[in-house]
């Protein structure tokens, strides 16, 4: 049974849509994955002299194992964003003649088999071999390593309980709160330091079994509550909720007085707050916000005169960032009813004059809510009003346009991490404009005149295209007015 | 009011839709029959301007529907779910087509109470998205947003599918009204031999994407089609 079992999830993978229709995104996807799993394995190799060269600590043993509740913390993150939940699949199996148990148990496990599981082993197994196993003995090194591991993979059953039953809610969100202030509060602002305080832990299996089997014990247990959870629940309708509508008075009163577009422009918004994938997109906006504290206060780019280039690069993204993501996939949203807007007499229109204005709407609230940065220069100020700019009235035509090359139907409520559905090979080409394109302007006018000049050729060149936007916010119409057959009969899959 | 001219459509080799010329005069009831393949969804979505036909073309009203867009506002249809926003709720949505036709308030409560019996206190002031209604409940939503709008034509895909017994009849109740009032032209395909030769004044007969029987007689249709399906 369980071999029929693995044998159909081996087939799942193959024939999947997104695998089959699009092998060239998957074969890179993949080989982008064994790329980062490999930078992992090298840093692992080198962690001790990156350690000790790169950060001056005299004993890299002492100040790794002082910093591993930080690597805890960040997979608590990186799990909660990327980490699927195995319930999407008990659909299909919950009605067959297979006992229950078995059937989570299957899942949970192949919940396992992903590379999620690898990370910490990539990273702190080769430290083991060169630093503590030379050091303090062969079992004192294992014994570090498996505590190691024990943690990381008790992570990861605590997290397949924590999301399912917390994702989307209030309290989930909470504790990632917590969590993120928690790392970043003891590490910058010093209030006190918790790696110092876990290290005894590390130190202690060095000497003593006690450790590992401790958070043997602990990973167990943590599979059986999550085993126990999933059992429990293993109900069609506890795993496929009824949503209450909860949002269903809100909208931007500002839409109403753009007519027909303003009126689409509120009916994405609800799509976006009603459908976890875009939620999620919501959400990484307001993370990226913060994005400018990792570069704005790095000493790597301080420059002497002006600013670094690099910022042109960030100012980009804090100020749009949802707009480019959320644009990349411009039709794909509305995918599941298309027929809708065509349906309708300027039906097309409206909607992508809607997004448009959706569009620019948030990207002028990030772009407000970015202006706090101007505490860390004037110039921080500059930059984001000149990418904004350019943004309005360049990159979101160029986003809109290349994202209608053949777009793809996707579903809205399955999670957005590592979720490639709709994405093809247009959405990769597309991050060259979004990336070179206010280079392009801004790189002739720096380097000849000056940083301010590149700037402000930014500002002119987005205002020119803010004034002609009537006529550019028209091409992506024709377009898809043009490739209406196919989109739609793309969208309802029959290709 | 549409006049179809030599329509054909292809995939690759197959052939699965060739009309050689069909016309539907204002004000009828047209009734589409066939087997599952026959190519009446087919031919709806191609009159609707969802599917491009390989050759031929669709006419309402002299203006090829391929052509032009503004017979859209003469047009109402339910095909299928694709056709609804899902993520709203039944009173959203409505809200949201009364913006699009620039219908009064009024003019959509007035609409809306002829569809009260249907509806049976089950669609309107529900806390429900339209994704999680029953199919039943969601195929009414569409069919009540179909006429919306003072339509000239109305095109349904199987209307009484998932309905209840009595939702069915209150639905053909409901298009009888409809057609007395305000003339409007129903396209109506399904697989209910009964309802279907109740409503229509005129039964047309798909087989492999191909007219093989055109019925106008009310008294003969039901024998022909018992004969045909076999029933």
């Amino acid at each position: 049974m369980m071999l029929q079992l693995i044998k159909l999830e081996l087939l799942k993978t193959m024939r999947s849509t997104s695998f089959a229709k699009s092998v060239l995104v998957a074969l890179f996807l993949g080989l982008l994955g064994v790329i980062l799993l490999s930078y992992l394995l090298l840093l692992g190799f080198f962690l001790k002299e990156v350690v000790e060269k790169g950060f001056n600590q005299p004993d890299a043993y002492v100040a790794v194992s002082a910093h591993l509740i930080y690597f805890f913390l960040a997979e608590f993150m990186y799990r909660y964003f990327t980490q699927k939940l195995p319930v999407i699949e008990l659909e299909r199996f919950l009605h067959l003649p297979i006992r229950k148990s078995r059937i989570i148990n299957f899942l949970l496990a192949r919940s396992f088999i992903s590379p999620l599981t690898l990370i910490a082993f990539l990273i702190f197994g080769p430290f083991a071999f060169k630093e503590v196993m030379p050091r303090f003995g062969d079992g004192a090194g294992w014994s570090w390593l498996f505590c190691i591991l024990f943690t990381s993979w008790s992570l990861h059953w605590l997290m397949l309980w924590f999301k399912q039953k917390f994702e989307d809610s209030f309290t989930g969100l909470a504790v990632i709160f917590v969590v993120l202030l928690l790392g970043v509060g003891s590490n910058y602002y010093g209030w006190f330091n918790i790696g110092e305080l876990m290290k005894p832990v590390f130190d202690y299996s060095l000497t003593s079994p006690v450790p590992v089997a401790v958070m043997f014990v602990i990973c167990i247990a943590l599979y059986r509550l999550a085993y126990s959870y999933y059992y429990q629940n293993a109900y069609l309708e506890d795993l496929a909720k009824d949503e209450e509508v909860k949002f269903a008075n809100s909208s931007f009163g500002i839409f109403n007085r753009f007519g027909l577009a303003g009126e689409l422009a509120n009916l994405e918004w609800k799509l976006i707050i009603r459908h976890k994938k875009s939620r999620t997109y919501l959400m990484l906006a307001g993370f990226f916000l913060l994005y400018g504290l990792i570069f704005y206060t790095n000493p790597a780019y301080q420059a002497e005169a002006g600013f670094s280039h690099m910022f042109i690069f960030v100012g980009t993204f804090i100020t749009s960032i949802f707009m480019l993501q959320y644009g990349q996939l411009f039709l794909s949203w509305n995918s599941a009813n298309f027929d809708f807007f065509l349906q309708r007499r300027g039906g097309v229109e409206a909607l992508v004059r809607g997004k448009y204005l959706l569009f620019v709407v948030t990207s002028a609230l990030c772009f407000l809510a970015s202006v706090p940065y101007v505490y860390f220069g004037l110039d921080i100020l500059l930059i984001h009003i000149a990418t904004f700019l350019f943004n309005m009235g360049v990159v979101i035509h160029l986003v809109v346009y290349l994202s209608l090359w053949k777009p793809k139907p996707m579903d809205l409520n399955k999670g957005a991490m590592f979720n490639y559905e709709g994405v093809g090979i247009a959405q990769f080409l597309m991050m060259l404009p979004i990336f070179l394109g206010p280079y392009a302007v801004y790189f002739p006018f720096a380097l000849l005149v000056n940083q301010y000049a590149g700037l402000a050729a930014l500002a002119i060149t987005g205002l020119v295209g803010i004034v002609f936007s009537p006529y550019l916010s028209s091409l992506p119409v024709n377009k898809i007015l043009k490739n209406r057959y196919e989109i739609s009969s793309a969208f309802r899959q029959e290709l | 009011m549409i006049t179809i001219q030599d329509l054909k459509k292809q995939y690759k080799d197959a052939v699965v839709l060739d009309v050689a010329s069909l016309e539907i005069p204002k004000a009828e009831c047209f009734g589409l029959v066939g087997n599952n393949g026959a190519g009446k969804t087919t031919l709806f979505r191609i009159i609707l301007d969802l599917v491009r036909a390989t050759s031929g073309r669709v006419l309402l009203d002299e203006t090829d529907v391929s052509k032009s867009e503004d017979w859209k506002r003469r047009v109402g249809a339910y095909l299928d779910e694709h056709m609804l926003l899902s993520y709203l709720t039944a009173d959203e949505y409505f809200e949201t087509l009364r913006k699009i036709y620039n219908l009064s308030e009024e003019d959509l409560e007035e609409h809306l109470n002829k569809f009260e019996e249907l509806f049976n206190d089950e669609i309107r002031g529900k806390k429900k998205y339209l994704r999680d209604l029953s199919k039943g409940n969601t195929k009414k939503v569409g069919i009540a947003a179909a006429m919306m709008g003072n339509p000239e034509v109305v095109l349904l895909d199987e209307p009484f599918e998932n309905l209840d017994p009595s939702s069915q009849v209150r639905l053909k109740k409901l298009i009888l009204q409809e057609k007395e009032r305000s003339q409007i032209t129903f396209l109506i395909s399904s697989h209910d031999l009964n309802h279907v030769t109740d409503l229509c004044d005129r039964i047309v007969l798909l087989e492999k994407g191909k007219v093989i029987k055109d019925l106008h007689d009310k008294s003969s249709m039901v024998e022909e089609l018992n004969t045909y399906f076999g029933t």
